[in-house]
């Protein structure tokens, strides 16, 4: 019964992830032979070179900012939307909107926001008399432009998760908490955060994996710059395996790194967050 | 210790008006029912009183003090919900205490109150464990607990007995009419069964349609209904009700009132002659449906079980148990009106025409 998908499973997710690692062993351009070269590219990665150390960073940069702010701000807005009413329902639905639009579509109008010469956020400052910000083309603020877009971008959806487990909390237990006299932030860190954990915990991993994959943001507004201030792994995988020189090896170790990473960020939340995640 | 009074009381959800202009004082200590049909708005007062579903318009005074306006932690009651409402993340200690340390009580006094009511309740053993761990009576248990120890002037209960089962029922039903005379406070309980009413309550409220029916004590409730509504809501079966041809008013008997015999008896009030149509045997009493000849039908509750379907026989009903009922449905007393005789003679005429 399960063998259709067993051999799905083995053909598009198995063998390719065993392949990944299989190729960060070697030399290899998809056109001449493999060349066996042990762990050459991942000393390269990570001992030799500085731009993959670079990129890296900059991924835990944006994935840390990008769930910080994502979940922060799906809570905030889910509490203050809770209360169902027609301005209510009409700005979820609102929110929504930017997670149906593509996220390259999504860039490129960003891309002309963050615009130094033409664009709306400068304009806007220009009217309060500040002076214009580079944004995108300032090393330090675009990899914040980025998160700001993926933010935006993904906020609507997230938002809706939360809004429906605040929703599903029983009345009566918010209710007991009242006569019971419970100050605000008590009863949100006590009771309602408790009661939303698994939601949380939920957007907590795919977020984060989510944002270590992140690609096509970055590879339409910056293209991994200015120099490499908004390069992040997969952009830089990219790169080495389709334009610098099919290096597919050593893109293959970059790969699996990411691929490491997010195995063990992983098995950190289940066990150190997961304890404190409150199934009812 | 508190007086609760309702003062000119509007509730509406949106356009649908649940409460209107009620007004009712419930008395210090008592054991207090509010009980009705769901959807009478019994829930809605008992959550007016706890401030978690505020009135639109009107006053509740506690011990004449106006409390409108306080925040539902600081008015000194104390809730137990239908759902229990404990919180699910937390031990059952941190259950009880929670509120306490709301309140700022000192360590050593919470310790205190909550050895004390883990013993009343007889939660000692379970003070560590999680609600999930519990059953539905321990839990019940937790919530009772989680009321007693704040130390309120009002209790309120919503249905707390509504999903135990049978037997523990019973059991918690007396357990909580000795706390209520071991703790003195006033109870505000709510109920949809007239036999948890009867059984608890000092004083009962009998709600219908967001009106007060009647406030009364149970014996008075039973003996004395104010209208037909009363006289059908309490009892079961309920009070047979009888229209009488070509009369405005109604007649009402209960059914335990009823004696059947063979050859009617000249010194009953009303008297009519009847086929059994169903029986029920209950065990120490059994039920009759009858039909009278005009083809209404009326119960009876007899302890004789001999009686077959197809007897015919008398029914007949003695004249201090007969209740008359004005066109609108209200009781027509003897003591205090002049109508009441001459009801009375037309229906003991009328059987023998």
């Amino acid at each position: 019964m399960v063998a259709p998908a067993m051999t799905f499973l083995a053909i598009f997710t198995f063998y390719p992830l065993a392949n990944l690692v299989y190729l960060s062993f070697f030399r290899y351009n998809l056109i001449s032979d493999k060349v066996f070269v042990g762990l050459t590219n991942y000393r390269n990665l990570l001992f030799v070179k500085k731009d993959f150390l670079q990129a890296l960073e900059n991924t835990v940069v944006y994935s840390f900012a990008v769930v910080f702010f994502t979940i922060l701000l799906a809570i905030l807005f889910a509490l203050w939307l809770e209360k169902d009413s027609w301005f209510n329902r009409f700005i979820q639905k609102s929110m929504f909107t930017p997670y149906l639009i593509a996220m390259v579509s999504t860039a490129y109008i960003w891309s002309w926001i963050f615009d130094v010469n033409s664009g709306l956020l400068n304009a806007a400052l220009a009217l309060i008399d500040v002076s214009p910000l580079r944004w995108l083309n300032d090393s330090s603020l675009a990899i914040w432009c980025i998160v700001i877009v993926s933010v935006w971008k993904s906020l609507g959806y997230y938002l809706l998760i939360v809004l429906a487990s605040l929703k599903s909390i029983p009345r009566e237990i918010i209710e007991a908490a009242e006569l019971d006299n419970t100050p605000w932030l008590r009863k949100f860190v006590r009771i309602i955060l408790p009661m939303i954990s698994p939601q949380i915990f939920f957007l907590l991993i795919t977020i984060t994996i989510s944002s270590f994959r992140v690609f096509d943001s970055v590879q339409v507004m910056t293209n991994g710059g200015p120099g490499n201030a908004t390069d992040v792994l997969v952009t830089y995988v990219h790169r080495y395996a389709f334009q610098m020189n099919m290096r597919v090896g050593y893109a293959s170790a970059a790969g699996s790194v990411l691929l490491f990473i997010l195995m063990v960020l992983t098995i950190f939340y289940f066990r150190f967050l997961g304890r404190k995640v409150h199934y009812q | 210790m508190a007086k609760i009074e309702f003062q000119n009381i509007h509730k509406s959800f949106g356009t649908t008006k649940v409460i209107e202009n009620l007004n009712l004082t419930l008395e210090d200590g008592k054991f207090n029912v509010l009980v009705g049909p769901s959807g009478c708005g019994k829930t809605t007062l008992l959550r007016i009183i706890a401030g978690i579903g505020p009135a639109t318009s009107g006053r509740i005074l506690l011990d004449g003090v106006d409390i409108s306006n306080v925040p539902p932690g600081q008015r000194g009651v104390a809730m137990v919900f239908q759902s229990y409402a404990i919180y699910p993340m937390m031990t059952v200690r941190q259950n009880i205490e929670f509120g306490l340390k709301n309140n700022r009580v000192p360590k050593a006094e919470r310790e205190r109150r909550i050895s004390e009511v883990s013993q009343i309740v007889g939660l000692e053993p379970y003070l560590g464990r999680k609600p999930s761990q519990l059953s539905g009576g321990q839990r019940q248990r937790v919530a009772l607990a989680r009321a007693m120890v704040k130390e309120p002037t009002v209790f309120l209960m919503d249905e707390p007995l509504s999903n135990l089962d049978a037997k523990l029922r019973a059991a918690m039903r007396s357990e909580l009419v000795q706390l209520h005379k071991q703790l003195q406070t006033t109870f505000v309980y709510v109920t949809h069964d007239q036999v948890e009413a009867m059984a608890m309550g000092d004083c009962i409220i009998l709600m219908d349609q967001g009106r007060i029916m009647q406030q009364s004590d149970p014996e008075t409730m039973y003996r004395d209904p104010d209208n037909i509504f009363t006289a059908q809501f309490i009892g079961t079966p309920p009070t047979n009700i009888l229209g009488l041809e070509s009369e405005s008013f109604k007649l009402g008997f209960r059914p335990e009132a009823i004696s059947l015999s063979v050859n009617p008896a000249p010194d009953k009030a009303f008297t009519h002659r009847v086929s059994i149509l169903t029986r029920e045997m209950l065990g120490a009493e059994t039920l009759y449906k009858l039909r009278l000849r005009n083809g209404q039908e009326v119960m009876a509750r007899l302890t004789d079980s001999s009686l077959m379907v197809g007897d015919e026989l008398y029914l007949q009903v003695d004249e201090e148990n007969l209740y008359f009922f004005d066109s609108e449905g209200n009781r027509v007393r003897k003591t205090l009106s002049q109508q009441y005789g001459a009801m009375l003679e037309r229906v003991t005429r009328s059987h023998e025409s």
